[in-house]
């Protein structure tokens, strides 16, 4: 064993005796963070196409781009004096209170789909997408339900949580 | 591989006879390379599918695992997305059981939750306040930036680096204040 | 590898005449009194994601390199060339004008993305140097990402003057000063894919979401008063992947390496696209 390292050994200290600047080189296996992000992992590289055409353009649809947009803005503009006024006043009426119900839903149900849309990508997971898609529309349609029995039986939510709050 | 590197090593050198210099000019001038492997023509399809083969070969350079944490983990946009969630994710859960409540016999009515709230020690009252209360002073504050970025302000790199510090801050304080201080 | 040896050692000594002034330069600034020659070796160690196409089965690993930085140039990429000059020959990245114009040795330093050739080795911090290639894409080889998809999405988005009617004299199509300078911040982009492959929106979507740089692209175009088919331009992204998976991370302005702003760029796409 010796004598086949010798050599070897003999030869990167002359080297470095020689060379002032010396080099040393070693591997290390890569601590995995190609497997460890891997929850819905993108899959090998497939590309449609020559490498001289264009990416394919969807077909436009304003309802899903600009106007989704500014809707989903207004929406959170609009929550800002919402969420403040129950901190000014003390609680709001039952007609403001159900207003900032159904935008806080709103506003919820366009953020999960955001979530779903950045994550679970259509053409790769399309059943995942649709399952997770239709379970967030029952989701919300019976959060929906159970906000308008909440306003209608109990107190209303910001009195309700302004109690919880100061108990 | 040693032959090759060889090769390469004599031609750097370029002065001492070898391969490349019994070559006849005229071929080198036509781009013709004298390699010791053996080549075989393909036709461009057949090019192409080496080229597919290859691609699904290829691995994913490593992201989440190596970027800046500060710009990842623990960047705003990740928290905005968190925080969100835990809020709506805790209003959706609370809903829902509300609705069913009379089904499966819970009390879920504000009287009954204010009540059940209001045995429990300090400690743990202000723990569940906290973790709603910051939840909430992260998402106002940085949805009042979000808006703000919207409109095309406070784009410049040191106006972010504050931002970000400003919104950890105020966002840590204000969750205290709305678990203690109210 | 004996037989590589000597040549490189020539290669390796013509390197060092070739960097000198610049090495000279800060080995001044650092001490005054102190000849050069007698400078003690000032060692770095740079540890770079190795992967090979010829043996795909073979996990991608971290190699580690050792070099004397008293005796290489000031950039990472000085480093770079240095290793595969005088070290191992294999190293596979791309560069080309060494001055942050062709966009070649766009990759991760240190976890943020740069251009090797505009990003100082840290000379003063004694950890390593951790040299990946742009995050979540394809690794060609070593360093060396595909952004096939990338060139193709630019494609897409028709980067060039769109116009019908010909210029009023004939001649060519002029632009008020006001006008000219609503391009400035956007003319200089290099089309590195720094920005694009810091967004992690982009990591998760890249084959529909344009990413950063290809935004940018098109707001360049979407803000020339020469263009007409601006409306045609807003219509393509219109659309919940193209545009609106930006959800304004910022780390696309944080990593532009020419000092552009992306964000800000999308931002005004968002704007426009609001209100018109």
């Amino acid at each position: 064993m010796a004598s086949i390292v010798r050599p070897s050994l003999l030869r990167q200290t002359t080297l470095a005796a020689r060379a002032p600047g010396a080099f040393y080189m070693r591997t290390a296996a890569l601590h995995g963070s190609s497997k460890r992000s891997a929850i819905l992992p993108p899959g090998p590289q497939r590309i449609e196409g020559g490498v001289n055409d264009p990416a394919p353009i969807p077909t436009p649809s304003a309802a899903h781009g600009s106007y989704h947009w500014t809707f989903e803005r207004l929406i959170a503009a609009g929550l800002v004096p919402l969420s403040i006024a129950p901190f000014a006043s003390g609680s709001l009426n039952p007609t403001m209170d159900a207003i900032l119900c159904s935008a806080v839903l709103i506003h919820s149900h366009i953020g999960f789909q955001s979530v779903i849309i950045d994550y679970i990508p259509k053409k790769k997971y399309p059943g995942l997408r649709k399952l997770f898609w239709w379970g967030l529309n029952a989701a919300t349609l019976t959060v929906g339900i159970g906000l308008y029995e909440f306003e209608t039986n109990d107190v209303g939510v910001t009195e309700a949580i302004k109690r919880v709050w100061k108990a | 591989m040693i032959a090759q590197r060889v090769g390469v090593a004599a031609l750097r050198r370029g002065a001492k006879p070898s391969v490349f210099a019994q070559l006849p000019k005229v071929a080198i001038a036509a781009g013709i390379q004298a390699r010791p492997v053996t080549t075989t023509k393909l036709s461009q399809d057949d090019g192409h599918q080496i080229l597919v083969n290859q691609r699904l070969q290829r691995p994913i350079a490593p992201h989440l695992g190596i970027y800046k944490i500060e710009q990842t983990w623990l960047g705003h946009s990740a928290w905005t997305r968190i925080t969100g969630c835990t809020l709506s994710g805790a209003a959706y859960a609370y809903f829902t059981a509300y609705l069913v409540a009379p089904l499966l016999g819970w009390h879920l009515e504000t009287a009954s939750l204010a009540s059940a709230f209001a045995t429990l020690p300090f400690a743990i009252k202000g723990g569940v306040k906290f973790a709603l209360g910051f939840p909430f002073a992260y998402h106002f504050i940085n949805g009042l930036r979000h808006l703000w970025f919207d409109l095309g302000k406070g784009f410049s790199k040191p106006a972010i680096k504050k931002g970000e510090m400003a919104l950890w801050i105020s966002s840590i304080l204000g969750g205290l204040f709305l678990a203690f201080g109210l | 590898m004996a037989a590589l040896r000597p040549s490189s050692r020539i290669l390796g000594l013509s390197m060092r005449a070739a960097t000198r002034p610049g090495a000279v330069f800060t080995r001044s600034m650092a001490s005054v009194s102190e000849a050069p020659q007698e400078k003690a070796s000032n060692m770095k160690t740079f540890q770079i994601y190795r992967w090979n196409p010829d043996t795909p089965s073979e996990k991608p690993k971290m190699q580690s390199y050792t070099i004397d930085l008293n005796k290489t140039g000031p950039m990472i990429l000085d480093a770079l060339v240095r290793i595969k000059n005088e070290l191992d020959p294999t190293l596979t990245f791309r560069r080309s004008c060494r001055e942050g114009i062709c966009g070649s040795c766009a990759m991760n330093i240190n976890g943020q993305n740069t251009l090797a050739c505009l990003c100082r080795i840290p000379a003063e911090s004694s950890s390593d140097v951790k040299l990946y290639p742009l995050p979540h894409t394809y690794v060609v080889k070593d360093l060396v990402p595909d952004l096939t998809h990338f060139y193709k999405q630019y494609k897409s988005i028709k980067p060039y003057l769109q116009r019908d009617t010909p210029a009023p004299d004939g001649k060519e199509y002029r632009q008020s000063k006001e006008d000219r300078k609503k391009l400035d911040g956007l003319y200089e982009c290099i089309l590195c894919a720094c920005c694009s492959t810091s967004c992690p929106s982009y990591w998760w979507n890249s084959e529909e979401y344009l990413g950063p740089a290809i935004l940018l692209q098109s707001y360049r175009w979407l803000a020339d008063s020469r263009d007409e088919r601006t409306a045609e331009r807003r219509a393509n992204l219109e659309n919940s992947m193209s545009l609106y998976r930006c959800h304004t991370i910022l780390n696309c302005t944080r990593a532009c390496p020419k000092g552009l702003n992306p964000g800000k760029a999308i931002a005004e796409i968002k704007k426009q696209m609001s209100l018109s």
